[in-house]
């Protein structure tokens, strides 16, 4: 994976691309939330920021085992 | 040789002179470093990096393991450059490496005569009493490829991104087939080759193409691709790729750092990167003067060059008669020609070829084998003898021993993504299958190398490439072609030797890998290949396995007993060819990688004296010339003014967040452990922050502009952080639920003004509208107005301990404003005032929010109990994190008042000496307290009043300190009140 599309800005180079965290699985207990990461081999849900670009967050799904990246969502209906 | 002029296609009649190793040599325009020295009559070019045993040169390209030489004078060297691959300039100096004194004598090789040979894991089993690190440095001096620069000038390289339908990599037959098919049908395509020329193995192959010569369809080829659009990138290797991105670097001369780097993101990517030829191991085939076949049909073709005058070929198949008569015609005296295999195996156009080369005096020997090479610095003679006999040796006095033992496809730019490989026995070689889509292979580097085969698999890919990418123009007929003839080869990976001889018999030539390690290694214990190869070092280095990998596995099947399918190579990771630094970080460099934040004050405090540092990305002030020799005296004076007078300081670094709408009380509730909902309009309130996991992130000022809007402040070194936390929760839990966050830190700049007399001060500066609202401004309550007809927000705060405001102003005033307050009597201070000013007061500075404190470890127990749900708040209740001898931010002095101690030493008790209870975070000489004073992180079992030993045996010697409150000076705040 060396690029991600951005739903705004169209696709640009990961490094304009913050990672922020693998999401949890949904109910999980805070402790879990913080500790107890998901780390999925073929499908990953993950929230991704925009930093270098429209500084919207970014749903990502992808398989990190193929570097493919499945979907792209714009969080929050987008940088204001 | 010399005088003579040499004719190669890549040579001009330009002579140029070299020194190597301090000798003057002459060569000619277009020569390498290698062609040059061997036309000289130079065999031995470097030692090898363990056993220090002189080397030649033994490939034609960047597969070289041994010939690498340091280019330049120190300190300004490169060092590792491939001989073959460096063109020569004139008054280049060169120097071979892994040697000491002198090439022709070395003293560490004078360590291995009579010791025997190092093997596996010698370093590691030898020197371990007393301990490693006892021999280290000295094994360390002797270990190593080249001399390290001495300085860093290779200059940035242009990057540059670009996109096409197909990619071809190598310009040989196949990829030239593959490029012209691809252009012919309408793509777009981009071809690049490692070499300064295109053609690969055609520039020597018997071959006509389309009724030509093969070098005259290579031309006509290019003339077609050029007219066609395509781009012909040469002296360019690709290096490596991933996530359909490709990289090659572009190294004119064969120079390493590039001088362009390529990004390329093709639709379809044909490799036909060619095979590497591979040696045969027998005793001491890593003698100067044992080479590959095909470097040396290279360096007569291209150079000129003949690489000996007596020559022993030694093969496996059938190209090496069409290679012995090419030589032979050039004028070199072919002696024998060592083939292992009997006469059966032979085809037609071999029999041929070796027939006419007995009539001209070459011996040509079936069923035999070169058991080892001899001669002192150099060959002298190859020992023969029959395979069914191996005792049964013959001596044939000779200068080369000219080897080939087969070719493996260059799958690594395919490879390094992911694929499998599948052995195929023809070519006694594995080849990259299960590419993924819009990646093949093609060509030589698909396994294949009889030439008309190679074309038709080049053309193909080229097609289908196009085809991906939408192109369905007519991609031309296939090119009919005859070439050398298929090499029916029989796979053989080494001669017969007995044990003692297995040690001379290398597979890994850079790493001086030898059969006898194999055989050690398995009888070690270490069986798979991927264990083999780190236990050896087989396949490490700059030529990544490509001269020695398969054979080295081909051998360890041997000895396992397995098939060699079923062993498999090591896995081939990039970069496939050596890289430099500097190509690495392209553009990323100074102040590319880290760009300048300035505040509007920024260019006053370079004019006025001030010494500036980085913080995240700013440049702050840490001290002024002016106030003292050093930053030690002149933060004293700057902080010490503040007290008697006042100063002022750049506060512009904070960073501001603007957050505004409906719900923005709300939401910074969520976000801090106070509550902002409890705010009153015009009033601010100090404030903290947790990260998920419960510890503290940040802390600053939240001022309420209005209802719904608030100024949230945050440290200078985390703005940029916390606006990507602020705008995560927005977009997150509260989207949809008006919240708008916006970054105003660089709309407003900020000057802090401190001291008794910043009232007075500020009286005289704002004027007398400002006056009554400075009178009457309470703690922690901020106006807003107007300052030369631009807005200014006064807020009554304090990080001194002293009357202090902060003036929120835009840029475009800030330094008037600042210019202002100086000409009514304030100075300007520094970050070491700041920090001497909060520490005396107890105040954290960053050293304390380092990312592992709790809001109980930094006594904000009443910030908690306020019962605020936020982020991070639910982790608190961990049991870690109320144990007893977890560490509580306490204050720090001298038992005695007068010693010094500084962030970062150990606190130990009486009783247990060895094991620190806590440390200093943060310690200032306080000049108002006439002692060093500081902010300590210290086990809750610690009482205030306990004495400890401070320990910093290597700064400044131990001390003994008492824990003390935090705050040292005015703890009831009646100065920061008045």
């Amino acid at each position: 994976m060396t690029r991600l599309t951005c739903p705004f800005c169209g696709p640009r180079e990961l490094r304009e691309f913050e990672f922020h965290k693998t999401l949890p699985e949904p109910g999980s207990t805070p402790y879990a939330r913080v500790y107890e990461r998901v780390n999925r081999l073929d499908d990953s849900l993950e929230h991704w920021q925009h930093v270098q670009g429209c500084r919207g967050w970014l749903l990502v799904r992808r398989n990190p085992s193929s570097g493919a990246v499945l979907e792209t969502v714009i969080l929050g209906g987008g940088a204001q | 040789m010399n005088g003579t002029q040499r004719r190669g296609t890549r040579l001009t009649d330009t002579s140029l002179r070299f020194t190597f190793d301090g000798r003057e040599y002459c060569g000619q325009v277009g020569d390498t470093a290698a062609s040059a020295l061997l036309a000289s009559g130079v065999r031995a070019m470097g030692r090898s990096v363990k056993y220090r045993r002189l080397r030649g040169v033994l490939a034609a390209g960047p597969e070289e393991p041994n010939a690498l030489f340091t280019v330049g004078t120190s300190p300004a060297v490169i060092p590792n450059v491939y001989a073959p691959q460096l063109e020569l300039r004139d008054g280049m100096v060169l120097k071979s490496q892994n040697r000491w004194p002198s090439l022709k004598y070395d003293v560490a090789s004078l360590l291995q005569v009579g010791s025997g040979f190092f093997g596996a894991g010698f370093y590691y089993k030898t020197f371990i009493w007393p301990s490693w690190h006892r021999w280290e440095a000295t094994i360390r001096a002797l270990a190593g490829l080249g001399e390290a620069p001495g300085t860093c000038e290779l200059p940035p390289p242009a990057v540059e991104h670009f996109s096409c339908d197909v990619l071809v990599a190598g310009a040989g037959a196949a990829g030239l087939a593959a490029a012209r098919a691809a252009a012919r049908a309408g793509a777009r395509v981009v071809l690049c080759e490692r070499e300064p020329v295109c053609g690969g193995e055609l520039e020597f192959e018997f071959a006509t193409i389309e009724g030509r010569p093969a070098l005259a369809w290579v031309d006509a080829t290019l003339v077609e691709l050029a007219s066609l659009g395509v781009r012909v990138l040469t002296d360019t290797t690709l290096v490596g790729g991933t996530g359909g991105e490709y990289v090659a670097h572009h190294e004119p001369g064969g120079v390493p750092g590039a001088n362009s780097v390529y990004k390329i993101r093709p639709v379809a990517f044909v490799i036909a990167m060619g095979a590497v030829e591979r040696p045969i191991a027998f005793i001491n085939n890593d003698l100067p003067g044992v080479m590959l076949l095909g470097a040396a049909e290279r360096f007569l073709a291209r150079y000129g060059v003949m690489v000996g005058s007596n020559l022993v070929l030694f093969a496996n198949h059938d190209r090496v008669y069409a290679a012995a008569t090419r030589l032979a015609s050039a004028g070199m005296r072919v002696c024998a020609v060592v083939d292992i295999r009997d006469s059966g195996a032979l085809g037609a156009e071999a029999t041929a070829q070796r027939a006419t080369l007995a009539q001209g005096g070459t011996e040509c020997l079936l069923g035999y084998a070169v058991i080892s090479a001899a001669g002192g610095s150099h060959v002298r003679r190859a020992i023969v003898a029959p395979l069914a006999s191996p005792s049964a040796t013959r001596v044939i006095a000779c200068d080369v021993v000219l080897v080939s033992g087969g070719w493996g496809p260059s799958a690594h730019a395919g490879l390094q993504e992911g694929g499998t490989t599948r052995y195929e026995e023809g070519l006694a070689a594995f080849v990259a299958m299960d590419q993924p889509e819009g990646r093949e292979n093609a060509g030589a580097a698909n396994g294949l190398l009889e030439l008309p085969r190679v074309l038709i698999d080049g053309a193909g890919a080229g097609t289908r490439g196009a085809r991906r990418a939408g192109a369905d123009g007519d991609p031309g007929a296939t090119p009919i072609a005859s070439g050398d003839p298929a090499p029916r080869l029989v796979p053989f990976w080494r001669s017969p030797a007995d044990r003692a001889g297995e040690k001379r018999q290398f597979i890994d030539y850079q790493n001086d890998v030898n059969v006898a390690d194999l055989r050690a290694t398995l009888e070690e214990g270490f069986v798979d290949i991927e264990h083999v190869k780190r236990y050896t070092a087989l396949g490490f280095g700059t030529d990544q396995g490509r001269i020695g990998g398969l054979l080295g596995a081909a051998i360890l099947a041997e000895l396992r007993g397995e098939p060699l399918k079923d062993v498999g190579t090591s896995r081939l990771r990039p970069p496939y060819h050596s890289v430099t630094m500097s190509s690495l970080a392209g553009l990323r460099v100074g102040a590319r990688l880290r760009p300048m934040r300035r505040t509007p004050l920024h260019d006053w405090h370079l004019a006025n004296g001030g010494v500036l540092e980085p913080m995240d990305l700013w440049m702050r002030t840490r001290y002024y010339r002016q106030n003292g020799p050093a930053v030690f005296e002149a933060g004293i004076a700057e902080a010490q003014r503040v007290r008697t007078s006042g100063g002022i300081v750049d506060g512009s670094t904070l960073g501001k967040i603007e957050v505004a709408g409906p719900n923005a009380a709300v939401f910074l509730d969520s976000l801090y452990l106070n509550k902002a909902s409890t705010i009153k309009v015009g009033r601010s309130k100090y404030m903290v922050n947790l990260r998920e996991d419960g510890m503290v992130l940040d802390d600053g000022i939240v001022l309420r502009l209005a209802d719904d809007r608030f100024i949230a402040t945050t440290s200078s070194g985390h703005g940029g952080h916390m606006l990507s936390h602020f705008e995560h929760y927005r977009d997150t839990e509260w989207s949809g639920r008006g919240v708008t966050v916006t970054d105003v830190t660089e709309s407003w700049g900020v000057i802090v003004v401190a001291g008794p007399q910043s009232r007075t001060v500020l009286h005289s500066v704002l004027g007398a509208a400002w006056q009554p609202v400075l009178d009457t401004l309470t703690h922690m309550a901020f106006a807003r107005g107007a300052f030369g007809g631009q807005d200014l927000t006064v807020l009554r705060a304090s990080f001194s301990g002293e009357l202090a405001f902060e003036l929120h102003c835009r840029p475009s005033i800030t330094v008037a404003l600042w210019e202002a307050l100086i000409a009514a009597g304030f100075k300007p201070y520094g970050l070491e005032a700041l920090d001497i000013l909060r520490v005396e007061k107890g105040y954290l500075v960053s050293s304390e929010l380092n990312g592992e404190t709790t809001p109980f470890d930094l006594c904000m127990d009443g910030l908690v109990k306020l019962g605020n749900p936020c982020v991070g708040r639910d982790l608190l209740d961990r049991p870690a994190f109320h144990e007893s001898d977890r560490p509580r931010l306490v204050g720090v002095r001298a038992l005695d008042g007068k010693a010094i101690f500084y962030g970062g030493a150990q606190l130990t008790t009486a009783e247990q000496p060895n094991r620190p209870c806590g440390y200093v975070t943060s310690s200032v000489y306080s000049p108002t307290l006439g002692e060093w004073v500081g902010l300590a992180l210290v086990s809750r079992k610690q009482p205030e009043g306990a004495v400890l030993d401070c320990r910093d045996p290597v700064r400044i010697g131990d001390c003994r300190v008492r824990l003390t409150s935090m705050v040292h000076y005015d703890p009831t705040g009646e100065r920061m009140k008045s």
